[in-house]
């Protein structure tokens, strides 16, 4: 704050302040023409309502004195009056980082303990399931939703699962979430509508869903393209995130027209490395709590 | 003045009215006076550039469709915000927010920060049916924002308001404002803009107040 709008408040202050003061002063003093009946003499409706005159309550004299001191005392140790700081040096960001300081240091403790732990050790502890949780929450349900159930609209996966696109390990699942990941299966429309129905009927049958056998024995020639990520029995590479074709498990959804939709047109599902926004004690405990889903067996205490 | 003068006040409605005004319009002009000089005197730190094109029309978007409605864009000095949100928000940070989105109603979360929090897609699929992908959100749809187009010419009008009111754009800025809309469409903006939401402004540590960082590392 520059000098001249600091002296334009400080004046603002004072004369608002002597005002109040003068007022202290004159209404004691004020000469209230009074009638008989003790009124004013000032009516309204027809003299229905009229204006009583009486002192002031000695309480509220006292009350509104207090104030006038306490008012100057706030000004004096709080920033208000002009660019004066306060003398208790208080401002909104000291007192957040005190209260984060205060937070870490009842933390600490915590935080130790878990940091001499590994993800799959965590996951039996219900302090790091508990703090782990509540980033979930504020974090990871938006996409994986509040159970980790996943969204097939998304391509989100299901964290409840035992099979990991990138691995299920404490490992892993640090990674994912420090690093981010990204889906890079490109789009095969220019294989022709024909080849993508028949590749999508092969698909089916890979897990042995209800298929048409003509259909897929036309598609498997075509799957050699495929083979080079999701192996040559379809059953994935965690390495680069590749689905297992052969299990129950559908990212985007199981259906013929979803597996069609999948392969014509590719799908380049994203999530975000978490490394910027959440610290690595975070993602650790977090970590943790995913890995407890996808393992609820090993918790014994919940 | 005396007491004896009151009665006239007291009892003549219009004048009370119009004392009344007079006496509003003089502690306004002295509170307000030195908040707008100063909103004047605050400058772009490094990072905080000015919307590109189409971040620009996805922030007007968002006015347009009342997003401030229900979402902040500040993070305040408390704990258990800069926990959930990140760094607390700083003026410099909306120099070049006109309005500034500040608000103070929250029914949906803050999004001072939320570039970068959730994929491309996942802004998409939200806009369009919230519950597809948060299915407890009360968030209406915004089917419309996915076939709108957006207009160039439109857009060029107000980069050129932004530049005489002080903006820093070029003449080539603007003139690069059809190939930057290209193929786009009001949900493409819209999703632009609230993936560039606290992105690469966020104060640095010795920048927020001499070392008093709150928030998070």
């Amino acid at each position: 704050m520059s000098w001249g709008w600091s002296l334009w408040v400080m004046g603002l202050v004072t004369l608002n302040m002597g005002i109040t003061f003068l007022l202290f002063l004159w209404a004691p003093r004020a000469k209230i023409p009074t009638l008989p009946d003790q009124t004013s003499g000032h009516v309204w409706a027809h003299g229905v309502i009229r204006e009583g005159v009486r002192r002031l309550p000695t309480w509220w004299v006292w009350f509104s004195a207090s104030m006038f001191v306490l008012a100057w005392l706030y000004l004096m140790l709080y920033p208000g009056y002009g660019h004066h700081p306060g003398l208790l040096g208080w401002t909104s960001h000291g007192e957040l980082a005190r209260d984060v300081a205060r937070n870490d240091k009842l933390l600490g403790d915590l935080q130790q303990r878990f940091s001499r732990y590994t993800p799959e050790q965590l996951a039996q502890d219900p302090a790091a399931l508990q703090q782990g949780g509540r980033l979930f929450i504020d974090n990871c349900a938006a996409c994986h939703g509040r159970d980790g159930k996943g969204n097939a609209n998304l391509g989100a996966p299901n964290l409840t699962a035992a099979n990991y696109l990138y691995g299920s390990s404490g490992t892993d699942i640090t990674t994912s979430i420090h690093d981010g990941r990204s889906g890079v299966m490109p789009p095969w429309a220019s294989l022709g509508e024909d080849n993508v129905h028949n590749l999508a009927q092969y698909v089916l049958s890979l897990s042995g869903s209800p298929h048409d056998a003509t259909k897929a024995a036309a598609g498997k020639p075509l799957f050699t393209t495929c083979a080079a990520c999701h192996g040559p029995e379809g059953k994935g590479n965690p390495a680069l995130g590749a689905p297992n074709l052969t299990d129950q498990v559908w990212l985007y959804g199981g259906t013929l027209a979803d597996i069609e939709h999948s392969i014509g047109d590719g799908r380049q599902g994203h999530m975000p490395s978490w490394s910027p926004r959440l610290s690595n004690e975070d993602i650790q405990v977090l970590a943790a709590y995913v890995y407890h889903l996808s393992h609820p067996g090993d918790v014994r205490a919940r | 003045m005396a007491y004896k003068h009151f009665e006239m006040i007291e009892k003549n409605a219009g004048l009370l009215g119009v004392l009344i005004a007079i006496m509003v319009s003089l502690g306004g002009l002295a509170e307000i006076t030195p908040l707008f000089m100063q909103a004047h005197a605050v400058k772009a730190p490094p990072g905080v550039k000015p919307y590109d094109p189409l971040r620009l029309i996805g922030k007007d978007i968002y006015v347009r469709e009342g997003c401030y409605l229900c979402h902040s864009q500040m993070i305040r000095t408390l704990r258990a915000e800069t926990q959930r949100y990140g760094h607390f928000s700083t003026a410099e940070e909306s120099v070049y927010d006109r309005p500034f989105q500040w608000g103070s109603k929250r029914t949906g979360p803050d999004l001072a920060r939320v570039g970068g929090k959730y994929s491309d897609e996942w802004q998409r699929l939200h806009l369009l049916s919230p519950r597809k992908v948060v299915p407890v959100s009360n968030m209406p749809d915004y089917p419309w924002l996915e076939h709108a187009k957006l207009d160039v010419a439109d857009v060029q009008a107000r980069m050129r308001t932004l530049r005489r009111l002080g903006d820093p754009y070029t003449d080539a800025d603007i003139a690069a404002v059809p190939e930057a809309l290209e193929g786009k469409t009001e949900l493409d903006a819209l999703v632009a803009y609230l993936q560039g939401l606290g992105i690469r402004n966020e104060p640095t540590a010795q920048a927020s107040a001499q070392g008093a960082s709150g928030g998070q590392p």
